[in-house]
């Protein structure tokens, strides 16, 4: 499969005029989305997730390195034509229709009548928007509505690749659940969505990979299979003398004890067994060894912390 | 963009700016049209450094300020007015109105308690005009209206003929906005009254005939256009008047009721009435008494007869005894401070206006180089007239309640009192002629040379005192002593204006 | 079709403006209750109408040209909808100008319906119909584009306040031709080639003030139809490259 986004060395440095420091907000940043990926994009604050996505638009210009986005290089209209892209927190005019805004973007997007008019008609059913607000000014439209308008902007050209910049944010558990439900749905259409998130649950359920970038360097980058693999083994077991504790200990770290049963996390398989052959030659019983699946966030944490992140 | 498109880009801002360049350099000449008149500058700065920043919002300006003037007007702060008319006509010099509205005020609407203008101001409104027309040479407006002033006004009958000679070459705006109309037929009206005024009537003749000429031609093009037909019977007959008036001063008394009566047609190259009884002698009681006039007068009697043709009017010349008719001579008196009170005889007709002047020893019209409204409010300047009725005329002149006007602030005055037959009524001058040729006096005839060509010398009477500030005061009286002799006084003018010309 | 639809937007949205809008107001109201101004005579009536019809539209024009000039572009980045346009296949040179052409033609409507509002009040005045000052609305209309283009190029790089001293500072210098004219021809050579460069190379607003000839029938002109053709062409070349050097920089700006 073609790389729908590929990113070499890409970095991003802002001049602070008033302190003349230099904030790097992309360091040297090396990526490959493949077509009909779902690919996360997680970072924290100030990560510079934004600033990935609005130079692989053309809004900004990278200070070094190059990508490029469905082949060609960035801010090429030809590739634009089949990009879109939902910004964080997304305001449109506001003084507009639902209907009017998705018509002026069409327009943009270069789409005659009747075509345009079927795509507004199908992407406002797409995005579950109330068809009684689709001739309503923007003005009063809630955060959830604001965000399906945005949603449907972005599939306005039946694009190939979509850029979502924490598209679920600030949005009611409902919402938050149906707007999930479109992306896993545009995903599922072959479309390649370049998703960046803060909800890693929702990351975790929609996407097939994930890349962690921490300080614009990126830290982390796989499917999420491989990133939460390394298992985390709880042993529980009961009648161990003092002795064998300090002997766990020195294995493995960390050993929880409490109503004489203990707790013993291993993360890899010969050392699961070292612990079962400890605590069966002290005399003592096993109760059960249950694997435990590292979650997406305690992955995104490990990271981050490791690499210093406070 | 790519980088070539840049560079195209750039190259193409070269061509564009020559191009602007080159565009500005056309339009600048054109500009200077459009801002057009010369304006007279404003302390001291170029005019553009202050109008610029007006963003072509001068005549905006210029109108609300003159909206305002006008309002001052309605609530008679004339001295308000002056500013802004100022201020206006430098922000729009082509506002032809506030030119003429703002000298006409000058002109005649400063006046003391009793309506007498001050005329101090007179020379500011000239000035006020003259830099008006300058500064639109093209409309007939303001020379108009400066003509105007100097016909009825300042009575300068000559300098009236030039302005009114400009205004007839003017030319006039049509209602499209365009300067391309011949100024209306009045101007050249004006211009016949203000050569008739000075005894050019032959000149005077000529253009109302010329005007009557056109005017036929205009009826001939619009037959149904009753205002055409209005204009072209009224200079038909101004026309017809004054070539019998001519006729009837300096060839035959005509009888004006029965001329009027039978007839109104006129020998154009004669100015001779049809039928001629209008200016024969009916009976032989007119011819002696006719007779006896001329041997009063000490003059050789010309032959008469009934059915002769009468003496033209002006003879025997008419003694207008100044002062001495019945015997009293003008008295000149000061009640109390500053209060004129002048009385006198004249043998002229009712109607016959004397003018009183009282001035400043030293006065004499000043030359303004520049427009300005501010007065010398040391000079005192009074100018009155007043009608001879049943041989005397006279009138108390209180000066006392307008001391800004009359300050009396010299040392000596003159007091000038003068008949002039060219400023009087058509009536009256049909006894003595344009210019005075039928008038005598013992006393006080001056004999003024002719200032055009084509001018009679004109005859006027004149009678100069010359006051202290003690006699005005009351404390001193007026005698005949004080009475300047005609030929010192015309002495003392000329050195007066020799002095102010060094 | 890219450039029309934002011009579209820009004009639709410009139109809501309530500055705007309320300015409009305020001068068709002044333009309207011209006639009942003063006890003037008649000609005096007609000329103080004519030059406050025609300022009342310049001052507005200007206020409304300055206004939207200096905001189009500034507002797209302020509510952030410029990165939803310009993530679309829309070329910068296609934002620029779409926002220019929107800007012009609210200039245009509003200095329009003043136009008209003027040339009614003027023939329910006068009872004949004044053709004449269309050429000074006209020429109004074409000052501004040049003004609206200056803004335009302004906003791509500074900011709307600044813009605004900006873009007004420059009207007025560039209304004081007559001054840089006068100058270009000094004693003093440096005076002489700084006056000729601002006289030249600064947009010369003070070339469309025909407002005196128009008031004034006294005041001739050469040849008039050329002098509105020269000025108009003048507005057109500058205003194009006022948008070059706007493109120019905006195609470099991050969003
Ligand atoms: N225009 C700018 N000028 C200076 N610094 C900037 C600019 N834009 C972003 N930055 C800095 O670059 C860094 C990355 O910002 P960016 O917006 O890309 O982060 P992010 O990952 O999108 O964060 P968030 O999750 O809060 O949206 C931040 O430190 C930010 O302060
Ligand atoms: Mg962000």
């Amino acid at each position: 499969m073609a790389a729908a986004i590929s990113i070499k060395g890409l970095t991003k440095k802002y001049l602070d005029v008033w302190n003349k420091t230099e904030i790097t907000a992309v360091d040297n940043l090396n990526l490959e989305v493949e077509e009909g990926e779902v690919f996360g994009f997680l970072g924290r604050n100030g990560a510079g997730k934004t600033t990935t996505i609005k130079m692989l638009l053309g809004l900004i210009f990278p200070t070094e390195g190059e990508a490029s986005v469905l082949g060609k290089p960035l801010g090429d209209i030809e590739a634009k034509a089949q990009v879109s892209y939902l910004p964080e927190n997304p305001y449109f005019y506001d003084n507009m229709s639902g209907w009017d805004v998705l018509d002026f973007y069409g327009r943009l997007f270069r789409i005659g009548e009747p075509e345009r008019s079927k795509r507004i008609q199908k992407v406002l059913e797409d995005v579950r928007l109330d068809p009684k607000a689709w001739k309503r000014p923007l003005r009063g439209y809630s955060k959830g509505m604001m965000q399906r308008i945005g949603i449907a902007q972005a599939l306005i050209n039946d694009p190939k690749l979509l850029f979502l910049d924490e598209p679920t944010s600030g949005l009611d558990p409902i919402a938050h659940a149906e707007l999930r439900d479109i992306i896993v749905n545009v995903g599922k259409q072959g479309k390649t969505v370049f998703l960046s998130s803060h909800q890693l649950p929702d990351v975790e359920m929609v996407c097939s990979r994930v890349s962690i970038i921490h300080r614009g360097k990126l830290l982390a980058m796989g499917p999420i299979s491989e990133l939460t693999a390394g298992e985390k083994v709880e042993i529980q077991a009961e009648g161990i003398q003092n002795g064998v504790l300090e002997k766990l200990q020195s294995l493995t770290g960390a050993v929880e004890q409490s109503q004489g049963r203990i707790r013993i996390p291993a993360t890899d398989a010969d050392k699961v067994s070292d612990v079962i052959d400890i605590v069966r030659g002290a005399k003592g019983k096993i109760i059960s060894v249950i694997p435990h699946k590292r979650t997406l966030e305690e992955v995104f944490v490990d990271t981050v912390l490791k690499a210093g992140g406070d | 963009m790519s980088p070539s498109t840049r560079k195209n880009l750039i190259i193409a801002i070269v061509p564009l700016m020559i191009a602007v360049v080159f565009l500005q350099s056309l339009l600048d000449p054109q500009l200077k049209q459009i801002r057009g008149a010369q304006r007279t500058p404003l302390v001291g700065l170029s005019n553009e450094f202050i109008l610029g920043p007006l963003l072509g919002l001068q005549q905006a300006v210029a109108g609300l300020l003159w909206i305002r003037a006008d309002e001052f007007f309605h609530e008679g702060d004339y001295d308000a007015i002056l500013p802004i008319v100022r201020m206006v006509t430098w922000l729009d010099p082509h506002q032809l109105d506030v030119y003429i509205t703002g000298a006409w005020h000058l002109s005649y609407n400063f006046t003391d308690s009793s309506e007498r203008s001050d005329r101090r101001y007179i020379p500011a409104a000239m000035k006020l005009l003259e830099e008006g027309d300058a500064n639109n040479p093209t409309v007939y407006d303001i020379a108009f209206e400066a003509g105007w002033q100097s016909i009825d006004k300042i009575k300068n009958y000559e300098q009236a003929e030039d302005w009114f000679r400009k205004a007839s070459l003017r030319k006039a705006a049509d209602e499209a906005g365009r300067v391309t109309k011949s100024p209306p037929m009045f101007v050249r009206h004006q211009l016949a009254h203000a050569l008739a005024r000075q005894g050019r009537i032959d000149e005077s003749l000529a253009v109302w005939k010329q005007c009557l000429t056109e005017s036929e031609e205009k009826v001939k093009e619009n037959p149904n256009d009753s205002s055409v037909r209005n204009v072209r019977d009224s200079q038909r007959h101004n026309y017809l008047l004054n070539l019998k008036r001519k006729f009837s001063r300096y060839t035959h008394e005509i009888d004006w009721p029965v001329d009027r009566a039978r007839t109104q047609s006129v020998n154009e190259q004669t100015g001779e009435p049809t039928p001629r009884d209008a200016y024969l002698m009916t009976d032989q009681k007119e011819v002696t008494s006719r007779a006896n006039a001329f041997r009063r007068a000490g003059e050789p009697v010309p032959p008469m007869g009934v059915g002769q043709p009468r003496p033209p009017a002006t003879r025997p010349l008419w003694d207008t005894a100044f002062d001495t008719q019945k015997g009293g001579t003008t008295t000149v008196t000061f009640p109390s401070a500053k209060v004129l009170d002048i009385k006198g005889q004249m043998a002229v007709g009712d109607g016959a206006r004397v003018t009183i002047r009282l001035q400043d020893e030293k006065w004499r019209e000043p030359k303004l180089k520049d427009f300005t409204f501010s007065v010398d409010r040391s000079v005192t300047l009074m100018q009155d007239q007043h009608s001879v009725r049943n041989y005397t005329w006279g009138r108390k002149i209180d000066m006392s309640k307008d001391p800004k006007m009359y300050s009396f602030s010299g040392e000596y005055y003159f007091l000038i009192l003068e008949f002039n037959p060219r400023q009087t009524s058509p009536f009256i001058q049909d006894r003595f002629g344009w210019s005075g040729e039928g008038i005598t006096d013992k006393k006080y005839l001056i004999t003024i040379p002719p200032m055009r060509e084509g001018q009679p010398p004109l005859r006027m009477i004149r009678k100069v005192y010359r006051l202290s500030r003690a006699q005005i005061m009351g404390s001193q009286p007026v005698t005949e002593k004080d009475v300047v002799p005609n030929a010192d006084f015309d002495r003392f003018q000329r050195e007066l204006q020799q002095t102010a010309s060094r | 079709m890219v450039t029309m639809a934002i011009a579209k937007q820009t004009l639709e949205d410009m139109l809501r403006r309530k500055i705007l809008l309320i300015l409009l107001i305020v001068a068709l109201g002044m333009i309207a209750l011209g006639p009942s101004v003063g006890f003037l005579s008649p000609r005096e009536s007609s000329v103080v109408l004519r030059s406050m019809g025609l300022a009342v539209i310049l001052i507005a024009g200007l206020l409304i040209t300055i206004l939207s000039g200096i905001q189009v572009i500034p507002t797209e980045v302020e509510r952030r909808t410029i990165y939803t346009v310009l993530s679309k296949p829309v070329q910068r040179y296609e934002f620029v100008l779409g926002k220019f052409l929107g800007g012009i033609f609210t200039v245009f409507v509003m200095i329009a319906a003043m136009g008209i509002v003027f040339l009614g009040v003027l023939a329910w005045q006068e009872r004949h119909f004044a053709p004449d000052m269309l050429k000074g609305v006209l020429l109004t209309f074409f000052q501004m584009m040049l003004l609206g283009a200056m803004a335009i190029f302004f906003s791509t790089f500074a900011t709307p306040v600044v813009n605004f001293f900006l873009s007004f500072s420059l009207f007025i210098v560039g209304n004081m031709s007559a001054v840089t004219e006068s100058l270009t021809s000094n004693k003093n050579p440096v005076t002489r080639i700084l006056a000729s460069i601002v006289h030249f190379l600064i947009p010369n607003f003070g070339n469309f003030n025909i407002q005196n000839k128009l008031i004034h029938p006294e005041v001739t002109i050469s040849n008039e139809t050329v002098f509105i053709v020269q000025n108009i062409v003048y507005a057109i070349i500058y205003s194009a490259v006022l948008l070059i050097l706007a493109i120019l920089v905006f195609d470099r700006r991050e969003v």
